[in-house]
């Protein structure tokens, strides 16, 4: 037994190095002796250093546990995901001579706060629309095209809009609902509804964090339909794979795309989004998200920034939530049946026209 | 004045030595890009976060060695190491086909990741062999060694906790232990190879 501990103390003594040179000298003559003996202490020095190297690595592992865990504490304490630095280019792309303005799509890139290294992959989907240097005709132009609009609509915007997002209509007398990001820093904002007309709107209350702006139209006596609003608004969230539709204003035109859910968890598994796989484009920024039964169930927000048909939409319950946060001298009679749910996909597009309209913002 | 690769071998011999702040500085900085990468890729927001840590584990088994010196930035390294693992263990759940995608040669030097990754997972083969043999050694044997290897225990405070007399008479218990953990050891890898 002796010489068992014997083999240890040695081996121990030479992973840490604390050897006497006479010590040393002793032992490399025994080992050149006697090659059972090294056979046997080479193995009780690699058992050595695997008990140590498994330790350490289980040390380190579990710090790696607990640096996760605090950082995930901490982001939770913090704000989770905020969209607020971002830088923009923009690439003038020049349209027909003649009336029209130069038009511009602007890309923004919005950098999450907490990874202030890394670049984000999240593209916002409103659309500028630059309204640079005006000639003498162009403007000409405008106020005649005002003209012929105002005997739809009483206050037509005298210029053009600088960002356009698409919103839709949470109760029939007014209120609606778009990105938050579209109407940032706005000085006025109009809606454009499917005929045309422009009416005046202002905002009434808005999370920055999900994204979501609520928003009325000034006119009082003002209706966005016939009826209440056909859709209801999903009070959980929807199933992955489900079938979903948007309409938006990517342009002057109402558009249609479909897809469905590719993930319950948005960008960065944020969960109060849904990842989508349904192609977008900039100025469908506050496009409705509907599913199959007529439920509303996200609003488009974002897509990413790499991919072709991916797109990030913020759940409905983040919208309920807003709503039940709004002043209480907000009243709103939210929709509470589902007019949608029995029609045909066109029937439901039909119905949902009048709801849905193109949000233009001036600065 | 450093350069920012000094910077980075120096943040990454701290780490080397299970430095907490070092670590946490590393951790922290590549994190939300190469989770963000997996997530995109179908991961959830855990397989994301399990397939860093093994990632940062490779590097901090990586840098145990004296002659290791970083031939690219920390962030290339963390992330082509994530996304080989995470390659791995998508073709391991046979999520999707088991080629990998065809831009997969990106960055050349790639072999080399996969060569850390080939002796981690023989490393990882190899620890879960001892944890086995550990398992298999009876009381007070296992739980002495834990207490001294794992938990970084002193032989005085062991001697107290196990109840010998003197921590001479504890260490010869510890090797006692050896003894058996070694004759266990080696006949639990001889049945595994």
């Amino acid at each position: 037994m002796a010489i068992e501990n014997n083999i240890w103390k040695l081996a121990e003594m030479h992973i840490s190095g604390e050897m006497t040179e006479v010590e040393r000298i002793a032992l490399e003559m025994r080992l050149q002796n006697d090659p059972i003996f090294a056979a046997e202490l080479q193995e009780c020095i690699n058992m050595l250093r695997s008990l140590n190297g498994s330790a350490r690595q289980k040390r380190f592992r579990s710090m790696l546990h607990d640096i996760h865990h605090e950082q995930g504490r901490a982001a939770a304490t913090k704000e989770p995901r905020t969209i607020s630095l971002r830088t923009h280019y923009r690439r003038i792309a020049a349209v027909a001579a003649g009336i029209m303005l130069l038009a511009s799509t602007g890309t923004f890139w919005a950098v999450n706060t907490t990874t202030s290294k890394s670049v984000s992959q999240y593209t916002k989907l409103r659309k500028e629309v630059d309204n640079l240097k005006r000639s003498q005709i162009e403007q000409g132009a405008i106020i005649k095209d005002i003209k012929s609009t105002t005997e739809k609509a009483a206050n037509t915007p005298a210029i053009e809009a600088r960002i356009s997002g698409t919103g839709f209509a949470i109760t029939n007398d007014g209120y609606f609902v778009t990105n938050y990001h579209v109407t940032e820093g706005a000085d006025s904002i109009y809606i454009k509804d499917n005929t045309g007309k422009y009416y005046k709107a202002y905002l009434v209350n808005y999370d920055a964090q999900t994204d979501i702006a609520l928003l009325k139209v000034e006119n009082k006596s003002f209706r966005f339909g016939k009826g209440e609003i056909p859709y209801s608004f999903a009070p959980k969230k929807a199933a992955l794979g489900s079938y979903i539709y948007t309409l938006g204003y990517p342009g002057e035109d109402i558009a249609y795309n479909e897809g469905y859910i590719s993930s319950r968890n948005g960008y960065q598994g944020d969960s109060l989004q849904y990842r989508l796989e349904l192609p977008s484009r900039q100025g469908q920024s506050g496009a409705p998200v509907i599913d199959n039964k007529g439920n509303l169930i996200a609003i488009v927000s974002g897509k990413e920034t790499q991919s072709k048909g991916t797109t990030y939409a913020v759940s409905s319950m983040a919208l309920l939530k807003l709503l039940q946060d709004v002043p209480r001298e907000v009243r709103m009679n939210l929709p509470k049946a589902n007019k949608l749910s029995r029609l045909s996909r066109e029937e439901q597009i039909e119905k949902m026209q009048s709801y849905t309209f193109s949000v233009k913002v001036y600065k | 004045m450093q350069s920012p690769i000094n910077i980075e071998q120096q943040l990454l011999a701290d780490l080397a030595r299970g430095d907490r702040k070092a670590t946490e500085q590393v951790y922290k900085q590549y994190y939300k890009m190469v989770t963000a990468w997996i997530q995109q890729n179908g991961g959830s927001e855990a397989d994301a976060a399990d397939v860093y840590q093994e990632a940062v584990t490779i590097l901090f088994e990586k840098a145990q060695s004296e002659d290791f010196r970083l031939t690219c930035k920390l962030s290339t390294y963390l992330f082509a190491v994530g996304k080989h693992l995470w390659y791995k263990k998508v073709q391991q759940l046979q999520k999707r086909p088991g080629a990998l995608p065809e831009n997969f040669e990106d960055e050349g030097g790639d072999v080399a990741y996969e060569d850390d990754i080939n002796s981690h997972h023989e490393r990882e083969l190899h620890y879960a062999n001892l944890d086995s043999a550990l398992g298999q050694l009876g009381e007070p044997c296992r739980s002495l060694l834990k207490a001294f290897y794992q938990q970084d225990k002193s032989m005085q405070e062991i001697a107290a906790e196990f109840g010998y007399t003197n921590p001479e008479n504890a260490k010869t218990q510890k090797y006692k232990c050896l003894t058996r953990l070694r004759k266990i050891f080696y006949g639990v890898q001889a049945n595994g190879n």
